[in-house]
């Protein structure tokens, strides 16, 4: 039981770890936390079903074409709401972006309406069951393709010329428009990398989950979990913190209720601020004024 | 003398308000007591978000308690409205300390996190509370009764509302021309002035916090009243929507926007009730817009007419 409750713990933690680094992505680089990722989540797997209902394509060609659109996405509500309000104050961006999340579920509302969707498995393969613990395909999917994804993500990060400057206009934007580094671009791309990761945890969910608009809400508030969990801000420390998230959410739904499992963010994030405010991964840090 | 005619418009307005009634039907005259519910909600709301500067975002499930305090008093143990109103807002106000208490200690988002997880944590609690909160269908309330008196129709129910806003708008107005509404403006202006004033800032955030779930526990406990019903559904996210427009377009940092704001809105989603789709689109499109080129809201609009208008905290 308890190493069943693990492995799909671990799998569903994934996703949150996924969309924590999306946020945790945007937020170090333009330091906007962005109360639409949830939405980004949510409309990735929406994509997924227009491309599958909407214009009958096979599962491969609706996710990938869901991939683009939030790409399309990212760029495009940067350019839209950010950019016009790159000298307001902080609170307006980020009430802006609260905005962005109830007009997305409101267009997806109008298409899905009240009813809960659910999509058809995407492999059929029988789950596997090695000494009693059953590994789904689906699960192993999951895991697959996000560890794929952040192996990708960091390697990108620390290890080719565009990650470094990423990493440096992220600390310093005004030193970095001065070495030549087009700023705009740099926002666009942060939105679009954002939306991407958030969309792609929306996406391999699809095929397993149920479809409703309010769908985004419930992960966005574990991946804040997961990322007060590792340290916020820390990029590393939002992967951890949705894994771990993912497995006391199980743990939690197995051993004590299932109803236990709704609640399971909140308890983490207050013991967290009790306990050690700054995370698992994260520096106490001074503040030069 | 100067004083007398400072009145004047003043002692107009309240008379105007008194006579109302006589000049609208049950429908109109709910419209307009829900419009002074919302006056208070988007009062309490702008302490936190545009006094204060804090991203608070429990302001439905404050709004939730207040109502489910109020009409689980009344209905569970039989206590009256005029007392479950005050217990209302203190409940409200005692979960809001608790909730920002660890947060507002710290920079950043943590308390918009926290204050998210606690508003879903708050509906679980009305869904899964069993007898106790009678579950996802929620309960009605009985009509109000004070003094003997029956408080049934929608016009004996303003005459409830009424006094009690406007009571919390005066005093929510001399407490921000206190030295605690400077403090709370100076920590949103800059966290590092304010200290350097001798302000403290935890001190402070959580009075603010305190003070803004009082005043929206209170009006959850008059939407309870007015509605007769109380539901898991009425406090969240959408709820929550329609507060951060009122506060928004009707102006962040002003007691004026506030009231204006509540008033122009409040009617928009009796319209479109039904429609939830349509409401989150036409009210998130409103949200950004007025943020992007009104970011001063109605008051700000109005101020740079009529400099009177503009609010001063000293």
């Amino acid at each position: 039981m308890l190493a069943q409750l693990l492995i799909s713990g671990v799998a569903q933690g994934s996703i949150y770890a996924i969309v924590g680094l999306g946020l945790t992505v945007l937020y170090r680089a333009t330091t906007v936390m962005n109360f639409a990722h949830g939405e980004m989540y949510m409309l990735g797997a929406f994509f997924v079903y227009v491309g599958l209902h909407g214009l009958g394509l096979p599962y491969a060609g609706a996710m990938s074409a869901a991939v683009l659109a939030s790409v399309v996405l990212g760029f495009l509500v940067e350019r839209v709401t950010i950019r016009p309000l790159l000298h307001a104050p902080h609170i307006s961006l980020v009430m802006a972006t609260v905005g962005l999340s109830y007009l997305f579920k409101g267009i997806a509302r109008l298409f899905w309406g009240q009813d809960i969707f659910p999509l058809p498995p995407l492999l059929s393969v029988r789950p596997i069951q090695v000494r009693g613990i059953l590994l789904t395909s689906q699960d192993l999917l999951i895991t697959g393709s996000v560890t794929f994804l952040l192996v990708a993500f960091f390697g990108f990060f620390h290890a080719t010329r565009q990650g470094k400057l990423v990493q440096a206009a992220s600390q310093n934007l005004r030193g970095a428009a001065l070495v030549g580094i087009n700023i705009g671009l740099f926002f666009g791309a942060m939105w679009a990398a954002s939306t991407v990761l958030g969309a792609v945890a929306g996406i391999l969910v699809a095929p397993l989950s149920l479809l409703y608009p309010e769908m985004g809400t419930r992960v966005l508030i574990r991946a804040f979990a997961a990322m007060t969990l590792g340290g916020f801000g820390n990029l590393g420390g939002a992967v951890l913190g949705g894994v771990l998230m993912g497995v006391v959410e199980h743990l939690s739904g197995g051993y004590l209720s299932t109803v236990f499992m709704d609640i399971a963010p909140f308890v983490v994030i207050i013991f967290v601020l009790l306990v050690r405010p700054v995370g698992l991964l994260g520096r106490r840090q001074a503040v030069r004024v | 003398m100067q004083s007398v005619a400072r009145a004047v418009p003043w002692v107009g307005l309240g008379a105007a308000l008194a006579v109302l009634p006589a000049l609208t039907n049950d429908y109109t005259q709910y419209v307009v007591s829900l419009s002074l519910v919302y006056v208070l909600v988007a009062v309490g709301f702008n302490i936190i978000l545009g006094y204060a500067g804090q991203l608070a975002f429990a302001n439905a499930a404050f709004f939730g308690i207040g109502a489910y305090t109020v009409g689980l008093l009344r209905v569970q143990l039989g206590v009256p409205v005029w007392a479950g109103l005050p217990a209302a807002g203190l409940v409200a106000a005692v979960s809001g300390a608790l909730v920002g208490f660890p947060a507002l200690r710290l920079r950043g988002y943590y308390l918009a996190i926290v204050t998210v997880a606690f508003s879903e944590l708050m509906r679980w609690v009305y869904v899964h509370g069993g007898a106790w909160t009678f579950g996802p269908s929620g309960f009605s309330v009985p009509d109000p009764v004070l003094f003997g008196w029956v408080l049934a129709s929608e016009k004996a129910k303003y005459y409830l509302i009424l006094p009690v806003v406007l009571l919390l708008l005066g005093a929510t107005r001399n407490l921000l021309r206190s030295r605690f509404g400077r403090a709370f403006a100076a920590i949103r202006d800059s966290e590092v002035v304010a200290v350097s004033l001798a302000v403290d800032l935890a001190h402070a955030k959580l009075l603010a916090f305190t003070v803004s779930a009082f005043l929206v526990g209170v009006a959850g406990g008059l939407f309870a009243v007015l509605l007769g019903r109380v539901t898991p559904d009425s406090f969240g996210m959408g709820e929550l929507l329609l507060h951060f427009v009122i506060v928004m377009l009707g102006g962040l940092g002003s007691l004026l926007g506030s009231v204006l704001g509540a008033l122009v809105l409040t009617s928009l989603p009796e319209l479109l009730r039904n429609f939830q789709a349509w409401q989150e689109i036409l009210f998130s499109l409103l949200l950004i817009l007025g943020i992007v080129f009104m970011p001063r809201g109605i008051a700000g609009l109005l101020a740079s007419r009529w400099a009177r208008l503009g609010e001063r905290l000293y």
